[in-house]
């Protein structure tokens, strides 16, 4: 880094600029005041007891979670043999085949938010967390299909082949020999598909019914209507679950994996 | 079984999800909304196409995402550069650092600049002793608010795809050019830019296509003043409850996106070359 101040300086800032306003959530979080103030008058932990003890918070976070791991559960099962055919097989479509899997992740979020809630919600009926979960999977999708496949890619078909040569049939090439060579793409998949979902905001938007809100949305509802630390509160534990998946991550597969590097 | 039967078999989950969860619910909302008192989108969008507001909601839209891919490729080029160029072991930390902020959901990346751009918030107090203002400076709701969150938002994608470009870069390549007489500068636009420009497009694309369709900044940052194409939507959709003029808001912005996509795809084929 020698001799490029310049670069440097830039790139420092950069990093301040990124992390910064993180660590700034962190800070209010832990303020003894009654509003949001930085820096706090000073520290406390009531701000995290206020916000765990919060009702639509609780339930929120049940809806996230059950959302997020039935997507990401969905996706990979569906996700993956379409992977495999996509990867091992040639047949005629194969490209459009892809083009199609992919294609959710081109659309606007929002958008396929507001039809999901107009088709499925209001005109069949569907209820809100059934939407959410159709709408979930079909956004982790090109996710699971586009990660597995890269391990699929990477992996050589020889293996397989040399399975079935030596009378292994179908399934049992499939468990014994793909299913290992792929458990990376799939852990990597699975990691980024949860926390993909965890965090959406513009998709669960408007897939809501009684009782049925997904986290980020109950806690842009909070901040619209008032501003004190509990959201900072709760951005910290989030934070700080995130630290430990991403820790774990990096002792299983590798945390930069998890973005396809 | 044929082979054909076999990978149909394979493919039929998703395809069917796709369809019914995908192409259905999101062909009959943009084209032939049945529940909306006017059914006819495209009468809507002519509508829209002529009304001032419309207009200019849209035109903010593209004026923000296009000055937040700038900013995020003067940032976010000059770290991806820095990271590439680090010795190998620590490259993992350093890319690591840069992109965890991705992992976090919007409105927790969001929040924070409610308290500094506040107008009790951090810039307020320190304009106000430095002298420079009395107090109470507003800087939420106005467009640079916005590009501040945005680009905050997505200048770890603008890392993450530049670094993936510039790390299949050969440090030898850069080298030589200099050992022929290159002044770095020029080692750098002649031999790194040309090489890595293909992946840096792709990811201003993703870039700009992210903030045209980010919500949660937009409301949190911009308010009712300064609204883009996704507030706009969501209040026909949830608030005005005219769902006609919501799927021709969500007809604009979907074919803002593929453009989009369609103008990098173009570029980086001739970057490419």
């Amino acid at each position: 880094m020698r001799g490029r101040p310049l670069l440097t300086a830039v790139a420092a800032l950069a990093l301040v600029f990124l992390l910064g306003p993180i660590l700034l959530v962190v800070a209010i979080a832990f303020s003894s005041g009654d509003t949001v103030e930085f820096p706090p008058p000073g520290l406390s932990g009531k701000w995290f007891t206020k916000a765990l003890a919060y009702q639509p918070f609780q339930d929120a976070l049940t809806t996230s979670a059950l959302v997020a791991a039935g997507a990401t559960l969905l996706a990979l099962l569906v996700g993956i043999p379409a992977a495999l055919a996509i990867q091992r097989r040639r047949f005629r479509g194969r490209k459009a085949a892809e083009a199609l899997f992919l294609s959710p992740a081109i659309v606007p979020e929002l958008v396929l938010g507001f039809a999901l809630f107009q088709q499925l919600m209001v005109t069949l009926r569907i209820t809100a967390l059934g939407a959410l979960l159709i709408g979930h999977t079909v956004l982790l999708l090109p996710y699971a299909v586009r990660v597995t496949g890269a391990s699929l890619a990477m992996a050589d078909p020889a293996l397989e082949e040399a399975g079935r040569g030596l009378g292994a049939g179908p399934l049992r090439t499939f468990f014994h020999i793909t299913l290992p060579v792929m458990t990376p793409g799939i852990v990597s998949a699975a990691v980024l598909s949860f926390l993909t979902s965890f965090n959406n905001v513009p998709l669960s938007l408007l897939l809501n019914g009684p009782g049925v809100t997904t986290l980020p949305v109950q806690m842009l509802n909070y901040v619209e209507f008032s501003f004190d630390p509990v959201v900072a509160a709760v951005s910290t534990l989030l934070l700080a679950a995130t630290v430990v998946v991403a820790l774990v991550t990096e002792r299983l597969v590798g945390f930069n994996k998890v973005f396809g590097k | 079984m044929s082979r054909r039967a076999a990978s149909g078999l394979l493919l039929l989950p998703g395809v069917a999800l796709l369809a019914f969860g995908f192409l259905y619910p999101f062909g009959v909302t943009l084209f032939a909304p049945p529940a909306a008192e006017d059914p006819d989108v495209l009468g809507k969008l002519g509508g829209m196409l002529g009304d001032g507001y419309v207009l200019e909601v849209a035109a903010r839209t593209v004026r923000v995402a296009a000055l937040t891919t700038a900013i995020c490729l003067l940032l976010g080029f000059p770290v991806a550069y820095l990271i590439a160029r680090a010795p190998r072991r620590r490259q993992g930390l350093l890319l690591a650092l840069a992109v965890f902020p991705l992992l976090l959901s919007t409105v927790v990346r969001t929040f924070s600049w409610l308290v500094i751009l506040g107008r009790n918030g951090l810039i307020s107090d320190l304009l106000t002793a430095l002298g420079l203002a009395d107090g109470g400076t507003q800087l939420l709701y106005t467009e640079f608010a916005l590009i501040a969150g945005l680009t905050q938002l997505f200048t770890p994608i603008m890392i993450l795809t530049s670094y993936s470009s510039l790390s299949h870069i050969d440090v030898k390549l850069e080298e030589a050019a200099r050992g022929l007489g290159a002044s770095p500068g020029r080692a750098f636009r002649r031999v790194v830019l040309p090489i890595a420009l293909p992946g840096v497009l792709v990811g201003a694309m993703l870039v700009f296509a992210g903030a045209v369709t980010a919500f949660t900044t937009p409301l949190l940052l911009g308010g009712t003043r300064n609204r883009t194409l996704a507030t706009l939507l969501y209040d026909y959709a949830n608030v005005k409850l005219d769902w006609g003029a919501a799927s021709a808001v969500a007809l604009i912005m979907t074919a803002l996106v593929v453009v989009a996509g369609l103008i990098s795809g173009r570029l980086s084929k001739v970057g490419a070359v």
